[in-house]
């Protein structure tokens, strides 16, 4: 029953013998965080195919590789292309990455991700930094017997993203003028995009962005006594009483504008990390 | 085998060890072992030695029936459940309840510990059970038609008005604080984040906690009498929250304990006893 961590062992091992550094920070490009992989002085890139245990992704535009690497001199592991709940993944699975980054020695997890704004007052293309979330995926990666080694049974969630990291990213967003605001994310199994009435039913229950990923390996990386700093990108607006049908050509166009602003929030909040 | 097989083997091996037929049932959740104690005890049947039942993993559970009378009735006592969390599906995580209505229990007590959400509820102080939000997400609706018996789930009076009104009043008589509310069932483990308490408030929930709504779901099944007993560890405060601990856990339970055990007692002297054997 326990063979989550031999198989995360496995992972590492296998990664470990590609790349010898100990990374400081893990890092999910999710959208809107495609083009920081530019900025990494790559060392080693490895697919998804290749490291033992890892599921492959199948959702477009996500490319499935292991980016290893210095990001302006701090040893980082990059996750091009995330695993999503959607495609039918066990969480279990989409959140293996996050211990294998934890298992390298990595103690921060940066993820970003593609949402629906709910809270009227922001607009496209603007940043959140997440402040807190709600599960309403009807899942959650920590089920089944607990691995005492990887983590308590009961993981406190009082303040699962970094309040420091997020002051420092708001502070940078304001130097850099950015507009970036703080709120909360849930996430909910997708793949629909929601209804009307569900837009109002998030909204009212204290939600201001919706997406589909994220909140699983935000948990495991909790779990695993990770610090967390988590950026949403609103694509498009979720307003339930003026509700346009989505188009996803303007969501990626939405997504690649703020992609640079994004890139320099999180260069930013690395910078102060490799110290 | 099919599940109407493996509730049958596991009632028959327990029903042929003990020889006696209980009317009650009880669940006894986190902290809430100590009510057994009280049992004039015939027999304690650890999950191991019982065919085909699920095994207990968390912690703080000890993992047995426990079978004996308490206040002239016979009853039969889970110690030690089967949480969502620990990875048994919903089937398996409610066997047990299959099993005691196999056995004839009619009338079925459940404990939890839960997190406050409700301001005016303290550490230490039980919620009656009113009603229940299910955000489990496991339905057990789907369940093998029970054995003979069946009749459509009703959730309406899922739990007991009178066995309400009867607790209530024995709190007056005994002087202590009993709260009736709305218990709101998350999958776990992890503890709810701040954003999940609002919601959660918002919606109607006065406690939240990771069991037994699936129990009580299968035991309304049977028709049986449920009375739902939440002990309040901690209450959660969104906009300054806390950590919470495992002791504070502990400290709450050691405070509800005699008064769980007044509820239990009570109830069974205040319904009709089956005679014994």
């Amino acid at each position: 029953m326990l063979d989550l961590f031999d198989k995360i062992q496995e992972s590492v091992a296998f990664i470990q013998s590609k790349w010898s550094k100990t990374p400081k920070a893990g890092i999910i490009l999710g959208t809107g965080l495609g083009s920081l992989v530019e900025k990494i002085d790559v060392a080693v890139s490895i697919d998804y195919a290749d490291i033992p245990h890892f599921p492959q992704s199948t959702a477009i535009s996500h490319k499935g590789q292991l980016v290893c690497g210095t990001l302006n001199g701090l040893p980082v592991i990059a996750m091009e292309g995330r695993i999503h709940m959607y495609e039918g993944y066990p969480l279990k699975e989409i959140t293996l990455p996050v211990r294998v980054m934890k298992a390298l020695g990595a103690d921060l997890l940066v993820c970003s991700n593609a949402v629906g704004g709910l809270n009227p007052y922001f607009s496209e293309g603007d940043i959140m930094l997440i402040e807190d979330q709600i599960n309403l995926m009807g899942d959650n990666p920590l089920i089944g017997i607990n691995d005492d080694r990887l983590g308590p049974r009961f993981p406190d969630m009082c303040e699962p993203y970094c309040h420091q990291l997020i002051e420092r990213a708001l502070r940078i967003a304001r130097a850099q003028d950015i507009v970036a605001h703080q709120g909360v994310l849930v996430a909910v199994a997708g793949p629909n995009l929601e209804t009307r009435a569900e837009y109002r039913f998030l909204r009212t229950i204290g939600a201001d962005v919706v997406g589909m990923s994220t909140v699983p390996e935000v948990i495991v990386a909790i779990h695993a006594g990770m610090r967390v700093v988590g950026f949403s990108i609103i694509t498009d607006m979720c307003l339930a009483d003026a509700l346009k049908p989505a188009n996803v050509d303007e969501i990626i166009r939405i997504a690649n504008e703020a992609e640079p602003k994004l890139t320099e929030l999180v260069l930013g909040v690395l910078a102060e990390e490799a110290v | 085998m099919d599940f109407p097989t493996q509730i049958n083997k596991a009632a028959d091996y327990i029903a042929n060890q003990w020889g006696t037929s209980p009317a009650f049932g009880i669940v006894l959740g986190t902290g809430a072992g100590q009510v057994a104690d009280e049992i004039a005890v015939d027999l304690i049947l650890p999950y191991e030695q019982i065919p085909l039942f699920p095994q207990s993993t968390a912690t703080g559970h000890q993992g047995r029936l426990v079978c004996g009378q308490l206040a002239g009735a016979n009853i039969i006592a889970m110690q030690g459940r089967f949480h969502l969390y620990e990875g048994y599906p919903v089937d398996l995580s409610t066997l047990p309840i299959h099993v005691m209505n196999q056995l004839g229990v009619k009338t079925l007590f459940i404990s939890n510990a839960s997190g406050g959400i409700n301001p005016n509820y303290q550490s230490g102080e039980i919620m009656l059970i009113e009603s229940h939000l299910d955000f489990m997400f496991r339905s057990t609706v789907h369940l093998s038609p029970p054995l003979g018996q069946q009749r459509p789930t009703q959730l309406s009076d899922l739990y007991d008005r009178e066995l309400i009104e009867q607790a209530i009043a024995c709190a007056r008589k005994q002087n202590f604080v009993l709260h009736q509310g709305v218990y709101a069932s998350m999958l776990g483990p992890n503890y709810e984040t701040k954003a999940e308490y609002r919601f959660l408030k918002k919606v109607g929930a006065d406690v939240v906690g990771m069991s037994t709504v699936p129990e009580v779901n299968v035991a309304s099944r049977y028709s049986m009498r449920v009375l739902g007993m939440s002990v309040v560890s901690n209450v959660a405060k969104p906009d300054v929250l806390e950590a919470t601990s495992g002791q504070e856990v502990i400290d709450a339970a050691a405070i509800a304990a005699p008064n769980l055990r007044a509820l239990v007692v009570n109830a069974i002297d205040a319904n009709e006893k089956p005679s014994l054997r």
